[in-house]
């Protein structure tokens, strides 16, 4: 056998098809494309909402009609239309189910294909899944055992009937309708979408999960996130997507609002691997997602994500620390390959006394990809002590890609402390020399390099998590690590 | 009136105005320079590279474009501002004007002379034609308002394999003799291969009126040359300075720019490292100590586009009072420029409230095989140290001074002029508030 | 076991190795000494199949097979074993993760199952002990801040794990204090069976104190100027290198 060389696994990663390019066979119930007032209203009717809520999907179209696409990120791509999305798309079997039973065969399987049998979550990890596909939730599962501690999972949707008031106070309080160009459109037109609202000093038993995933073509997913802890609660949120492959980009503008109350804790992880299209940049998701939390006292929202998908990413979970002694915490992997371009990072806004936010960002560009690291720390004048390290690495695979950081840093407190690393580097070839006289060949010794690189981060998720993310680490690099 | 608006409408006058060879290149790159400003404008807060660095305040006054000078300046007025310790030539301008009485230039082994006779003289066409605006930018509408506008700066032409005996110190001084003064004086520094300088820089306002200063230096190291150039900003509080430097390097080149901030009100300075060959070294080296209301804007930007070259950036801040600093640190390393190491550190102390720093250091890397890091920190004092210091009997002042001047020291270290180091020093410890030899 | 005929490698177009000629038996030891420059390393490289040398003439024959065409994992997973002069550290991947990376892809490269995870841990419990390695040392990341007696010692721990056919320690002994080269030369020695062979590549005679060679081969310019006894590493400690060119 001949050595495999790097240029080699370049060649199969070119030739790699997407894993989870299968597309399900379900009926959908699909509005005609293009977007105006009456689209707005017909998506709130056809979810049966309050007038408030009609209201306040109208205010957000109003407030987008007049706002431009942003353009600062270092992505380039083909604007979407706006006027040629479907802005609905339902599966036609009405979603409430009370047991996996009545769910349909065909979805079953594509959660099998996914790795993600109901079954086996429920039997194995524990895990509550709220399952969104195309934009409405199929089933949800252990709402009983949610129930019996007054923690509040489910659809947001519902809330929106059952739990009005909680919907009303939260919603957009953190990411308001104006907040920027796709959050606006996503308060106009958001679908569906997870609630969840955790009491008083509750401490969530599971690790609360949602998998998104776009199907129909041509329909842009808006879910509309809201976890809200309650003072001294705990949770932890697992959300993972994957879309199967279709020649459209397909775009993705969803909203995650994160409260964290009083000495409340939030755990939100991410794992992304919607379709990053083909090996010539054709296809793939657009993903512009706006993702921010607020932190009042002795609260800590610490978000991780594992992005290894979508052509066009464009994403910064922040965090806003409000209250005195508040921590956020921003743990990140992006790897790029092809043609994929990623802009990501977070924020963290420091305002009360004395609060914390670490950053460990690590990015990983294959291919003809752009992998860039875009952050902001502020401080206030009136913050004493707030504390920063980030820390932004970044391994290029190739000559052909690029990886770029962008961290601004502004402090206007003099007891402000931060501190910001960045490095580039490659994979060595005695790194991979030393492996493979070890017995371990060039592709699995590149996985290996590229786990150890992404440790600090991987070593955030969840265990249930974290296998399916070092296998995706593999997938998305080159598709056989273990 | 509009700054801008008068800008451009006094153009035709300026070039009509006599001196000026309307025959020339020059004539036309001025012609393409004031179009240009014309259609870019002053940059505003809107632009990301001046999202830190606002001039709408300092445009708003109305400035006199071709001031005369009025108050004679001798020996005595500018003795204090030069460096006296070390024989040099000396370049010194008063209100944009040559004064040929207090300076030293020369004409044999080089040329350390004006830039207005090299534009003029057909002897220097060539070397005006090869670089003048060559590397200025055309996107940067500072420095093209400067080109419009260029009549006077220094001329620095060293023929190959030259090593010029002394360093070169350029002042440009404003009298005052308006209430409102912009100066635009304009560089030209070209190093013939195997050859070395040492510039030293520096603009002072002699008056309490308000002068901008918007100047622009280009400089070319050929193969092999050693270029240091020393820029000294310890400016009054009525002084803004926009200062845009261009370093062009070829093969084996090494070229330091070091920049030390201690006064004027606003200052801006733009530095940007070109390369032309492999084996290239770029150091960059800055401190600004700042108190009042003063603020400094370091935006530097390194463009890697050929294998097996380095740069070395290292700026330090120390803010006190209100003042505000700014450090937009960009590398570039284009997808050729394998075998790349760029480093970058930036340091901020920040000692009162209402003193701010916001830093933006950049990496953008398109190729693989590279070493690249950058570094950036916010914090403040050691108080452990300072009380450390204390409890020995030094005052607190003093410990203070001593602990800031450490962190400072290893950007003065890298000055290779003794004498400048200590004049450096002795500007630190006077920024400081302190009577303090650092050098012990 | 291991057999090299007139090898001749290049790296950059320079020849250094100059036509090599070597038999190793099941069960020896054989000592390489050189001065620097001889073309020590660079033989432990050639017979583990750096890519950056080019063997121009000769062979590296691995019990009857020709080694010419297999990649360096190739040969690690037929029993060839180096223990390199300077490891390279792999950040955020820790001594265990590698080992048993290691060991499952021999496993699954000769056809067998991936080691269960309880016997590998009880492997690797035990091969620690052998070589006096601390738990928490295992759990580091491999050769990242350790020390150079620390690095020595995982190589041979690895060697350990892999039970290799023929392990090649090059300058095994440099950058070790005596304490440390002990008990990295104690762990060589319990390893050591009638069924494997030792190559000892080496500047000085110090660490053959401790594995007591059965053949010592002078290495000069790219080629074995003298071969001999475990007598002749005590010579050369006496004489030095220059009688001999």
């Amino acid at each position: 056998m001949s050595k495999f060389t790097e240029d080699d696994l370049k060649k199969e990663l070119e030739t790699k098809e997407y894993e989870y390019g299968f597309y399900t066979d379900i009926e959908a119930d699909k509005f005609p494309i293009g977007l105006n007032e009456e689209v707005v209203i017909a998506i709130s009717k056809k979810k049966n909402e309050p007038d408030w809520m009609t209201e306040w999907r109208l205010k957000a179209f109003k407030v987008w009609k007049e706002m431009k696409e942003p353009e600062w990120a270092n992505v380039h791509y083909k604007k979407p239309s706006f006027q040629d999305i479907s802005y609905y798309s339902a599966p036609v079997q009405k979603p409430k189910l009370d047991s996996l039973d009545q769910v349909d065969p065909e979805l079953l399987k594509t959660f099998e294909k996914l790795g993600i049998s109901i079954d086996e979550q429920k039997r194995l990890s524990n895990v509550a899944v709220d399952i969104v596909v195309d934009s409405v939730s199929v089933a949800t599962t252990f709402k009983k055992t949610l129930n019996e501690k007054g923690i509040i999972f489910m659809p947001i949707s519902e809330a929106i009937q059952e739990h009005p008031e909680l919907v009303k106070k939260y919603l957009g309080s953190i990411v308001p309708q104006s907040d920027n160009f796709y959050a606006a459109l996503n308060s106009a037109v958001f679908s569906d979408g997870s609630f969840c609202y955790i009491p008083k000093g509750v401490t969530c038993p599971m690790e609360l999960s949602t998998y998104f995933r776009i199907n129909e073509g041509g329909t842009g997913q808006f879910e509309r996130t809201l976890v809200i802890a309650d003072k001294g609660s705990y949770v932890s949120y697992l959300e993972g997507c994957t879309a199967p492959q279709r020649d459209e980009n397909q775009l993705h503008a969803a909203v995650v609002e994160l409260i964290a109350l009083d000495d409340a804790e939030i755990k939100y992880s991410t794992v992304q691997n919607w379709f990053p299209g083909g090996k010539d940049g054709k296809g793939g998701v657009y993903n512009f997602v706006t993702k921010r939390g607020l932190c009042e006292k002795n609260a800590k929202i610490s978000w991780t994500q594992v992005e290894t998908g979508s052509a066009v990413t464009w994403k910064y979970p922040s965090c806003v620390l409000k209250g005195d002694n508040s921590v956020g915490e921003f743990y990140s992997i992006a790897v790029t390959n092809n043609y994929q371009q990623a802009d990501t990072g977070t924020k963290m806004i420091h305002l009360g006394n004395n609060t914390k936010s670490t950053i460990i960002s690590k990015g990983v560009s294959a291919g003809k990809s752009q992998n860039s690291y875009r952050g902001l720390v502020q401080v206030g004048p009136r913050t004493k002590n707030a504390r920063n390290f980030s820390q932004c690495d970044s391994l290029l695979m190739g000559d052909q890609c690029g990886a770029h950081t962008f961290p601004y840093i502004e402090a206007k407190n003099k007891t402000a402390q931060i501190e910001h690393e960045a490095t580039t580097s490659k994979i060595g070839e005695d790194q991979l020399f030393y492996c493979n006289q070890r017995g371990i060949d060039t592709e699995k010794a590149i996985a290996l390099i590229v786990n150890g690189f992404s440790k600090d981060v991987l070593n955030k998720l969840p265990m249930e998590f974290a296998v399916e993310a070092q296998k995706l680490l593999e997938i998305s690099l080159e598709g056989s690590v273990g | 009136m509009e700054l801008k608006d008068k800008l451009v409408s006094s153009f035709l006058a300026f070039e009509n105005k006599g001196g000026l060879d309307l025959d020339s290149n020059v004539h036309e790159l001025r012609l393409k320079a004031i179009q240009n400003f014309e259609n870019q404008g002053f940059p505003s807060k809107k632009d990301e590279e001046w999202k830190y660095t606002n001039l709408k305040p300092l445009l708003k006054n109305d400035f006199c474009l071709f001031p005369e000078t009025k108050n004679p300046v001798g020996y005595k007025n500018i003795r204090e501002y030069l460096i006296n310790e070390i024989e040099s030539y000396t370049l010194i301008f008063v209100d944009g004007v040559f004064s040929s009485f207090l300076s030293d230039t020369t004409h044999e082994e080089c040329d350390v002379c004006v830039l207005s006779s090299a534009l003029t003289k057909p002897k220097y066409k060539m070397v005006i034609d090869n670089y003048f605006n060559t590397i200025a930018k055309e996107n940067n509408s500072l420095a093209e308002l400067n080109t419009a506008f260029t009549k006077e700066g220094a001329f620095i032409n060293i023929p190959k394999n030259t090593i010029v005996p002394k360093p070169i110190q350029i002042l440009y001084f404003s009298t005052g003799s308006e209430n409102e003064v912009l100066l635009q004086p304009r560089n030209l520094v070209v190093v013939g291969e195997n050859s070395h300088v040492q510039i030293i820089e520096r603009h002072q306002n002699l008056s309490k009126n308000t002068t901008f200063t918007n100047a622009v230096t280009e400089i070319f190291a050929h193969k092999r040359a050693i270029v240091d150039f020393y820029k000294i900003q310890n400016d009054t509080n009525a002084s803004s300075l926009v200062d845009s430097t261009f370093v062009s390097q070829k093969q084996q080149s090494v070229a330091s720019v070091h920049t030390y901030s201690f006064g004027g009100k606003m200052t801006r300075n733009n530095l940007e490292f070109y390369h032309e060959g492999e084996h290239i070294t770029s150091n960059l080296n800055g401190i600004s100590i700042l108190n009042g209301k003063q603020h400094v804007d370091n935006h530097t930007l390194v463009n890697h586009k050929f294998p097996n070259c380095e740069s070395h950036e290292l700026y330090k801040g120390i803010y006190s009072d209100k003042s505000a600093g700014v450090f937009n640190g960009k590398v570039i390393v284009q997808q050729a420029a394998q075998k790349t190491n760029a480093f970058q550190q930036n340091n901020n102390i920040l000692i009162d409230d209402g003193a701010s720093i916001n830093a933006k250091p950049q990496l953008e890397i398109f190729a693989d095989d590279v070493k690249c890091s950058h570094g950036c920190t916010i914090g403040q004092l050691d108080e452990s140290a300072l009380f450390y210091m204390q409890s020995r009997g030094i005052p607190k002042k003093e410990a203070k001074a001593l602990l800031l001047f450490a962190f400072g020291n290893d950007v003065v270290e890298k000055i290779k002029i003794p004498q400048l180091k200590s004049r450096i020093t002795k500007l630190i410890a006077e920024n400081l508030g302190v009577q303090l030899g650092f050098d012990l | 076991m291991l057999s090299i005929k007139n090898l001749h490698a290049n790296i950059n177009d320079k020849e250094i190795l100059k036509g090599i000629n070597l038999e190793i038996k099941a069960g020896e030891v054989h000592a390489i000494m050189g001065p620097n420059g001889s073309g020590k390393s660079t033989l432990s490289a050639v017979i583990a199949g750096k890519e950056e040398y080019e063997v121009t003439q000769g062979s590296v024959i691995l019990n009857n097979e020709d080694l010419e065409d297999s990649a360096p994992e190739e040969r690690a997973h037929k029993g060839i074993f180096l223990s390199f002069q300077y490891p390279v550290e792999i950040p955020g991947v820790t001594v265990t993760n590698f080992i048993k990376t290691a060991i499952n892809e021999t496993r699954k490269a000769k056809g067998q199952e991936e080691l269960p995870a309880k016997d590998m841990l009880k492997l690797i419990r035990e091969k620690a002990d052998l070589l006096e390695i601390d738990r928490k040392f295992l759990s580091r990341s491999l050769n990242e801040g350790f020390s150079g007696g620390e690095k020595k010692r995982n190589e041979i721990f690895q060697m350990a794990m892999l039970e290799p056919k023929l392990a090649i320690l090059d300058e095994t002994d440099s950058g070790l204090d005596i304490d440390a080269l002990k008990v990295v030369a104690n762990g060589v020695n319990k390893l050591k069976s009638k069924d494997n062979a030792v190559l000892v590549i080496t500047h000085y005679q110090r660490l053959l104190d401790y594995i007591v060679p059965d053949f010592v081969h002078v290495l000069h310019n790219g080629k074995i100027v003298k071969s001999g006894g475990k007598e002749l590493a005590l010579e050369l400690e006496a004489k030095g290198y220059d009688w001999l060119k």
